[in-house]
């Protein structure tokens, strides 16, 4: 029986802030004391897909620069985690990578705002980019630093003899065995820069809109319906990685 | 050989910079402008800026507040995670409620602000349901459930957001451990199922993820999203009132924002070097002498 009241708590639980979240997302008009919205349409759906739409704007906005993150993030992390592994140091290192994880990105934020002021990087894209990339890639920096591993050198070791240029062992030996965690660390980096508020607020200073702005901007313009939907396009990326893979959204989790 | 080697420390090195430069250069310019050495209202040497930080009680009342929440916070998630690793153990075989609990991990901070605002506030759905059902005659009688004086809204988010990943974390260690084995051979062994819980399941459990924890409770102290939908200007968490004293117009707010800031930092490298290994057994080692 304890079982049982168990299992229906969890799953009203976990189900709730989803069903809530497309309750409102299809509805217009809520008052005191309806339980459920008055008209259920496609209405709010539908200005997604309106050419003017800002929430596309910030969908759009959002991805590229998530994209940008990620990608960068990946490609720093996994040269750079290249160069570590092979020190007596290693372990330091790799600590050195909590930083900005322990000292709050927001916090930093506020710390870096100054810098992106004088290099004039506020309010803009790149400087959007940049602060995300300092934050995501001491993050791909430890995902990729599990990687070189005694047997990866031993392979590359191997290949040396064998005769192999650098770029054909990187290319025929390192790369094929670091798809899956380059992968890993690509898909957690663009996760971090998707769920980003704060940083983004304070360096892009309102100027750079991406979709958790636009969640808040509609929250606080009390437009609570098209906050719903935006939430859910927040939501979906992650739940698509879940369906592909469960161990990309614990492995993010456990850092962030 | 040797070209191969100055290129792979030259790559350290850039490593060291971007991790460190940063962020000590936040820090150094935080530091001079709380000092009033830099920035647009530099005047001289002064201690004026810590001395009315140091003397704000706000200050402190928000970083305890911040603290305070994120120790409930924390506690109620490793409780619920407990409970469920050790009473549905069985369940964990079971491929849905496995990926069950995967699924609020995919819900940002602001996502689950913004559900716990709509369902826990007082226009929300539990508001409006408990009036149909006559528990309350009146919006205003609904207990207030966000934007609190006691910051039930961000624990509730906080634990939302947490327990399911401490539950995983939890049954991994559970699993990697052997718990349920120990568990049984206690019994056999005479052991009650009280002290098998205490003396083995929490204690092993306790001991594998109380870095964890700890690093839990700084990241739910650092939080920023979930307060500023749900938090209130007094008490306020430590963050949005860091950011808040940085974006205002008066200028004097700003050196203050960079002492909080620091004073924040410091306390939080303060809790981990109090929480690091080395620690707890320097003290280990002076109560045994």
């Amino acid at each position: 029986m304890l079982r049982r009241i168990v299992h229906f708590f969890l799953i009203a639980v976990i189900f709730l802030p989803v069903a809530v979240l497309l309750i409102l997302s299809f509805s217009e008009h809520w008052i005191f004391p309806d339980v459920l919205p008055e008209n259920f349409h496609r209405q709010t759906w539908l200005r997604l897909f309106s050419t003017e739409s800002e929430l596309r704007q910030s969908l759009g906005l959002s991805i590229v620069v998530s994209l940008c993150v990620a990608f960068f993030s990946t490609l720093m992390g996994c040269i750079l985690s290249r160069a570590v592994s092979t020190s007596r140091y290693k372990k330091y290192y790799i600590s050195l990578a909590y930083l900005p994880y322990i000292l709050s990105p927001v916090v930093l934020g506020v710390l870096w705002h100054y810098f992106a002021v004088v290099i004039g990087l506020n309010a803009s894209f790149i400087g959007v980019v940049s602060a995300q990339f300092l934050i995501c890639f001491p993050f791909g920096f430890i995902i990729l630093s599990s990687f070189w591993t005694r047997h990866i050198s031993n392979y590359e070791e191997l290949s040396i003899t064998l005769g192999s240029s650098e770029w054909f062992r990187f290319k025929k030996v390192i790369f094929p065995l670091a798809k899956p965690v380059l992968g890993l660390c690509f898909f957690q980096c663009f996760l971090i820069s998707w769920f980003d508020y704060g940083l983004t607020q304070l360096i892009g200073g309102g100027q750079v809109k991406t979709l958790t702005l636009s969640v808040f901007n509609f929250i606080n313009e009390a437009n609570i319906f098209l906050a719903a939907l935006a939430s859910l396009l927040l939501v979906i990326p992650p739940m698509t990685l879940l369906f592909f893979n469960k161990k990309i959204i614990l492995k993010r989790t456990l850092i962030h | 050989m040797r070209k191969a080697n100055s290129l792979t420390k030259f790559l350290r090195l850039i490593y060291v910079l971007l991790i460190v430069v940063p962020t000590f250069a936040g820090f150094t310019y935080a530091l001079l402008h709380s000092l009033g050495l830099t920035g647009l209202l530099t005047d001289g040497l002064t201690l004026k800026y810590w001395s009315e930080a140091l003397r704000d009680f706000y200050m402190w009342k928000s970083i305890g507040f911040s603290f305070l929440i994120a120790v409930i916070s924390v506690f109620l998630s490793f409780c619920i995670a407990l409970f469920l690793v050790l009473k549905l153990t069985d369940d964990f075989q079971k491929k849905w409620f496995h990926r069950l609990l995967f699924l609020p991990l995919c819900f940002p901070a602001t996502v689950m602000a913004f559900y716990v605002m709509q369902t826990f506030s007082k226009s929300g759905f539990l508001s409006r349901l408990s009036f149909q059902f006559g528990w309350i005659d009146h919006i205003e009688s609904f207990p207030e459930l966000t934007n609190d004086a006691y910051g039930i809204g961000i624990m509730l988010t906080s634990v939302l957001l947490v327990f399911p990943f401490f539950t995983l974390f939890l049954k991994n260690i559970f699993d990697a451990e052997r718990l349920q084995d120990y568990g049984l051979i206690a019994q056999s062994l005479g052991a009650k199922p009280r002290h098998a819980f205490w003396k083995i399941s929490l204690a092993l459990l306790w001991q594998k993820s109380k870095s964890t924890v700890v690093l839990y409770i700084i990241f739910v102290m650092g939080s920023y999203e979930v307060p500023l939908l749900l938090g209130r200007q007094n008490p306020q968490m430590i963050t949005p009132r860091i950011v808040d004293k940085a974006q205002r117009f008066n200028l004097h707010d700003i050196p203050q924002a960079y002492v909080m800031a620091l004073i924040y930092l410091f306390l939080v490298l303060l809790l981990i070097s109090l929480m690091s290994t080395r620690f707890v057994q320097f003290f280990k080692k002076k109560t045994h002498a």
